[in-house]
């Protein structure tokens, strides 16, 4: 018993149960409401969250686990999400390389720019396993859209994260 | 922090391994990420439903919000559609039957003859690279990966992956679609009488023809989609699906269909230079070739050429086309329970089959 609700206090458990809330959202609203024809995109913005927050190796744990999970409800191969969002939660773990004392603003702004990286690099990542087609200049635009729309959704998805991803919930 | 730098260094470099061996074995086509994915489509389904309701109201304001304008204008323009085309509706069955009793007469395929089902389309990607729709018909009613797609106006893509109760679609912009098809030659004019050219003397009889009363109607396509008065799940009752005789001779193809994605046309490759068809004209149209081996069987209406890209030596032109169905705004579509020969056995997962 004391295990189980270990189990489920952990902050994986925690990890799968809100990347599961965040994709309905993505599956559903996200999916309708298309600003200029771009989807925003709440999960790689929790990916980069969560490796701003909490360092390279969580970010890239948390990306691997929430692109797999995304993975499995696209036609692209599986694992190819997985490998762009782990790439982005690691890279954007490297915040404390270059900022010193991160400030709320300056996590705000890394979030919102390696999202938009993210939607670069996973057209090109497809290009590279095989699905040509989608690296163009509108990959471009699409990353605009997506970084402009989470400079919005960045502040609360922050907050989000630090909630999941927090390693006890008394703490 | 050498020792953490090292052990996460490690950790990244693990999941990325991990990742490109699961890219390897989907690209492979193992059954396991078929089973991944229906697994976590069973658990992740209740979910996305709750979530659709619960965010219903704020799609519904947002499409309020933009869209409003938008609507009634639509709405006005497609009244005025509705009662000319009315009239026009009557005719082309007309003409639909009459094609259909001459093609059964001399022995072609028809699409009348496929049994279809029609679905609803429930939802679009949830991504920004990914040209797919899902509908509420999957295997129950007897679809299988790779089936054509069509609305009312024409081709609108193929089944790329099915699940029980849902199937998700690939628009032909997708730039994984690829799909034989042929150009029909538009009739030629008569060429111009050159002025102070001599003009023949010779007296023949000549018996004056009627001319044909035959109407062309644009993008029109035998069999119309009907939509079912409750667009809840129909009764389950598969229909026979059609399969082409494998040994028929393969139907020349004249080009291969590619997507390029939302924002270009596709394009038509590999056009046979051959001089016995003539010059490629805009505006011809472009319908699928069939065969034995193609996804779809022969004269579904795709789109018309609206651009010529000649290429220098034997590469030959490459074609854009305009395609006859709308893609931004699909609701109902007809799936024709047709499987070539390669596709009959077992039911494979590959997405980019083409």
């Amino acid at each position: 018993m004391q295990r189980l609700i270990a189990i489920l206090g952990s902050r994986w458990t925690r990890l799968v149960l809100v990347a599961l809330v965040l994709l309905s959202i993505q599956t559903t609203l996200l999916n309708e409401l298309r600003p200029f024809g771009v989807m925003a995109q709440v999960l790689v913005l929790f990916v980069a969250s969560a490796g701003v927050l909490y360092g390279s190796e969580i970010g890239a744990i948390a990306g691997f686990v929430v692109g797999l999970m995304y993975d499995a409800v696209l036609t692209t191969p599986l694992g190819s999400t997985a490998l762009v969002f782990a790439l982005v939660g690691a890279a954007a773990g490297g915040l404390p390389y270059f900022v010193r004392e991160p400030t709320w603003w300056s996590r705000v702004a890394v979030v919102v720019v390696m999202s938009a990286l993210g939607e670069v690099l996973f057209p090109i990542v497809q290009a590279v396993i095989g699905y040509e087609g989608w690296v163009q200049p509108r990959m471009f635009f699409v990353a605009l859209i997506v970084a402009l729309v989470n400079v919005i959704l960045a502040p609360v998805v922050l907050l989000l994260t630090r909630w999941t991803l927090k390693e006890s919930l008394g703490g | 922090m050498a020792t953490y730098s090292g052990k996460r260094k490690r950790a990244v470099v693990l999941l990325a391994l991990t990742t490109v061996m699961l890219i390897t074995l989907d690209i492979r086509g193992g059954g396991a990420s078929s089973g991944v994915r229906s697994v976590f489509g069973s658990v992740f389904r209740p979910v996305e439903g709750v979530a659709r309701v619960v965010t219903r109201p704020v799609s519904n304001a947002w499409y309020g919000i933009t869209n409003y304008e938008d609507v009634v204008d639509e709405n006005e323009l497609l009244r005025e559609k509705v009662a000319q085309q009315e009239g026009a509706a009557v005719a082309a069955a007309a003409s639909v039957r009459l094609a259909q009793e001459l093609l059964a007469l001399n022995g072609l395929p028809t699409l009348a003859g496929i049994n279809s089902v029609t679905a609803q389309v429930i939802g679009d990607s949830p991504s920004n690279f990914s040209q797919t729709v899902e509908i509420n018909q999957g295997s129950e009613n007897g679809i299988r990966v790779g089936m054509p797609v069509l609305n009312a106006a024409g081709l609108v893509g193929k089944v790329t992956r099915v699940y029980d109760d849902r199937s998700i679609i690939m628009l032909i912009t997708d730039p994984a679609y690829a799909l034989s098809v042929k150009i029909v030659k538009l009739p030629e004019e008569p060429e111009p009488a050159i002025p102070g050219e001599a003009v023949p003397t010779t007296t023949t009889t000549t018996t004056t023809l009627p001319a044909p009363t035959t109407s062309f109607i644009a993008g029109f396509t035998p069999g119309t989609t009907t939509i079912p008065d409750q667009v809840t799940r129909p009764t389950v009752q598969v229909p026979s699906l059609t399969v082409p005789v494998g040994n028929v001779d393969s139907v020349r193809e004249t080009g291969v269909l590619e997507g390029r994605g939302p924002t270009r046309l596709p394009i038509v490759r590999f056009i046979d230079s051959s001089q016995r068809f003539g010059r490629v004209q805009v505006g011809s149209p472009i319908v699928t070739s069939g065969g034995s081996l193609s996804l779809a069987p022969p004269d579904i209406v795709v789109g018309t050429v609206s651009r010529i890209n000649e290429r220098l030596g034997t590469a030959g032109p490459v074609l854009e086309v305009s395609l006859v169905a709308d893609l931004t705004n699909l609701s109902f579509v007809r799936i024709l329970l047709y499987q070539p020969v390669t596709e009959q056995n077992g039911t494979p997962s590959s997405s980019v089959a083409p």
